[in-house]
């Protein structure tokens, strides 16, 4: 992708966020100059990055094209580690009450180390088991942080 | 000063202070030495576990990491041509030309010596200078705090690398993102959705960490990593007398520099390092042999960078107001802690100041003794696979926001600005101002409404008061400059440099 396109959709992004807290601040009080009020500084923010963005999004027609071109991702896996990161993550945070602390610790630490840069099943499985381990202890045991038990009890 | 000193000498002695300063400049020089995981990361992961410890024993352990990671950061880049830090890149250039010719214990060993007295001298101006900048600025009001915060914001989206105006439209979306939550001032709930967890405002150690922790772990994941072999040996750590007559100068004239441009917002380890080999390259009689192994070009920077972190310290602590990343996340850490920085720091909590201040200390002994005899140690975890580190590293931060409010909403949080941050690195948007202005900006916006009101809705409130102008026209120049072909110029070789 040419470095136009990136501050292209940068700036749309920005230009929604923007709008989106310039027409929000007016659902509560912005008041006035001698009084402000809540919605006063979203306003004042939401319009200066509206403005901003939408120089930017000028801007971005005016760049010379064809120069610097770089791939988003830098390599042909890269796009697939990413997302299953963070598929990962939000595993991890949408299981944790069900399956409990030490569960979800270990199959976390199994998915990555076999699915992102894939280890052998056996060092994944050895690697996990005792990562899920010191944390408990580390966690659990000596800094006693309440975290779920989840349907395994532990 | 005397009773101070000694105040915080009793601080430090306690053993539990004495073990948080070893751990925290371990795990700085840790950091430091590992690519791909700076201090700002390693500060936001640990940031949570404080919460079982005095805050005099987490301010010691994170300001350890900090300047630790300043010491690590030059066994990479002298050993394998990688910089572990951005603030030790311009050392690869004649650090590890040094070690290509078999002098890499001489580099390592001036650069620990001279990062300790760096280290030392700008502790000493750290003690000399916060204490009466403190009392100056217990005479601000609302308008100056506003005015020097702009000031600081302005000042690092001056510094940022690459585009002014991206820098400036991530400073405002900081800003917005900190207006969520309820308003300190009325009492109104913004953008909260219902959700509890916003009720106080988007978290800052979720969102920090995201930006921060998880957006670094995503980038690494990105690319295969391949470890280097390391085969260089760092044998006879120290420096000849010779290395000493041609390091000395340039060790004293990095500490002075990277010291004054610590106290600057913006990254200043970075800009002193670089500054301080432009400087010894310029001042040299044989310019022309730097980059091929001039143990001026490793005294010098290392100092530098090392003096900064003092210096960086003084806006945090006198005035509440950091100046870069690592010194927010430090701000984070004092406000999870229930203090305020700023100019009551000292006379409410002599303990905390000065039993830092004295740690520092301490932690400079500590590191001299980490990084000279245990080099061999450090270099052997260049070979862990950061494949088999990131899901730790990741892990780390899962439990860490969750164990802040065991609420699964801040993890999310996390994820999201990790998202974000991943992305606006991509984008080129920078995090620092981002970050910066997220802290901030609830004070910000509180200050600004103050101002207005005292005034009576006279926003000349900023100019009329002389201390106020003078930050808004620093403000006012910096913003203008970068229209003048010249200054543009001027400022893009700066930043492509840092």
């Amino acid at each position: 992708m040419q470095p136009h396109l990136y501050d292209r959709i940068g700036s749309l992004f920005f230009l929604i966020v923007g709008l989106f807290f310039t027409i929000y601040s007016q659902s509560v009080d912005i008041g006035n100059w001698h009084q402000p009020g809540p919605g006063f500084l979203p306003l004042m923010a939401g319009l200066s990055l509206g403005g901003m963005s939408l120089f930017l999004f000028l801007k971005s027609f005016n760049i010379k094209k064809k120069k610097d071109f770089y791939n988003f991702f830098p390599e042909k896996k890269s796009w697939k580690r990413v997302l299953l990161t963070f598929l990962g993550l939000g595993f991890y945070n949408f299981t944790l009450p069900y399956l409990g602390f030490g569960l979800t610790t270990f199959l976390f630490i199994f998915y990555l180390l076999r699915f992102i840069f894939p280890q052998t099943w056996k060092r994944s499985l050895w690697i996990a088991l005792n990562g899920s381990i010191i944390s408990h202890i580390i966690f659990i045991e000596f800094l006693k942080t309440q975290f779920p038990k989840g349907i395994m009890g532990f | 000063m005397l009773e101070e000193i000694i105040l915080g000498i009793q601080v430090v002695s306690q053993p539990i202070n004495i073990l948080f300063c070893f751990l925290g400049v371990l795990m700085g020089t840790l950091v430091g030495v590992l690519p791909g995981l700076g201090p700002t990361a390693a500060i936001a992961l640990l940031l949570p576990t404080t919460f079982y410890i005095s805050p005099v024993a987490a301010i010691i352990m994170l300001a350890g990491i900090y300047y630790g990671a300043m010491y690590g950061g030059s066994t990479t880049s002298i050993l394998v041509n990688i910089p572990g830090e951005a603030a030790s890149v311009v050392t690869c250039l004649d650090g590890y030309q040094m070690a290509l010719q078999g002098r890499a214990g001489p580099a390592l060993g001036i650069a620990a010596f001279g990062s300790f007295i760096a280290g030392t001298i700008s502790i000493l101006g750290l003690m000399l200078i916060a204490p009466p900048l403190s009392k100056i600025a217990l005479s601000f009001g609302p308008p100056e705090y506003f005015s020097l915060m702009l000031m600081g914001i302005v000042i690092l989206i001056y510094m940022a690398s690459g585009s002014i105006l991206k820098a400036f439209m991530m400073a405002v979306f900081g800003i917005l993102i900190g207006t969520i939550g309820q308003d300190a001032i009325s009492g109104t709930l913004r953008l909260t959705f219902g959700i509890r967890e916003l009720y106080d405002g988007v978290g800052l150690i979720p969102a920090i960490m995201g930006l921060f922790g998880v957006s670094e772990v995503i980038i690494n994941v990105e690319k295969t990593i391949k470890s280097e072999v390391i085969t260089r040996k760092a044998e006879n750590l120290f420096p000849t007398i010779k290395d000493w007559r041609e390091s000395i100068g340039p060790i004293l004239r990095g500490t002075i520099l990277g010291f004054f441009i610590g106290i600057l917002p913006g990254p200043s380890s970075t800009i002193s390092s670089f500054t301080s080999y432009a400087i010894e390259k310029k001042i040299s009689k044989y310019p022309e042999k730097f980059g091929t192994g001039m143990i001026a070009g490793v005294a010098g920077p290392e100092s530098a960078n090392n003096a900064a972190t003092g210096g960086s310290l003084i806006p945090l602590l006198t005035l509440g107001i950091p100046g870069n990343a690592v010194t927010a996340l430090l701000l984070a850490a004092f406000m999870v802690h229930g203090i305020n920085p700023g100019p009551m720091l000292i006379p409410k909590h002599p303990d905390l100041f000065w039993g830092t201040v004295i740690s520092m200390y301490l932690g400079n002994v500590m590191l001299l003794a980490l990084n000279l005899p245990l080099i061999g140690i450090w270099v052997k975890l260049l070979r862990v696979p950061y494949p088999l580190l990131f899901p730790f590293i990741l892990l780390f931060c899962l439990i860490g926001v969750y164990s802040l409010n065991f609420s699964q909403v801040e993890v999310t949080i996390m994820i999201l600005f990790g998202l974000f941050g991943y992305l606006g690195r991509k984008f080129q948007f920078e995090l620092a101002p981002l970050v910066l202005a997220l802290v901030i900006g609830p004070m910000l916006e509180n200050y600004l409404r103050l101002s207005l009101i005292i005034s009576r809705g006279n926003p000349a409130i900023f100019i009329k008061r002389p201390i106020s102008a003078f930050f808004i026209l620093i403000a006012v120049i910096l913003l203008i400059t970068p229209l003048i072909p010249w200054f543009r110029k001027k400022r893009e070789i700066i930043t492509e440099e840092t």
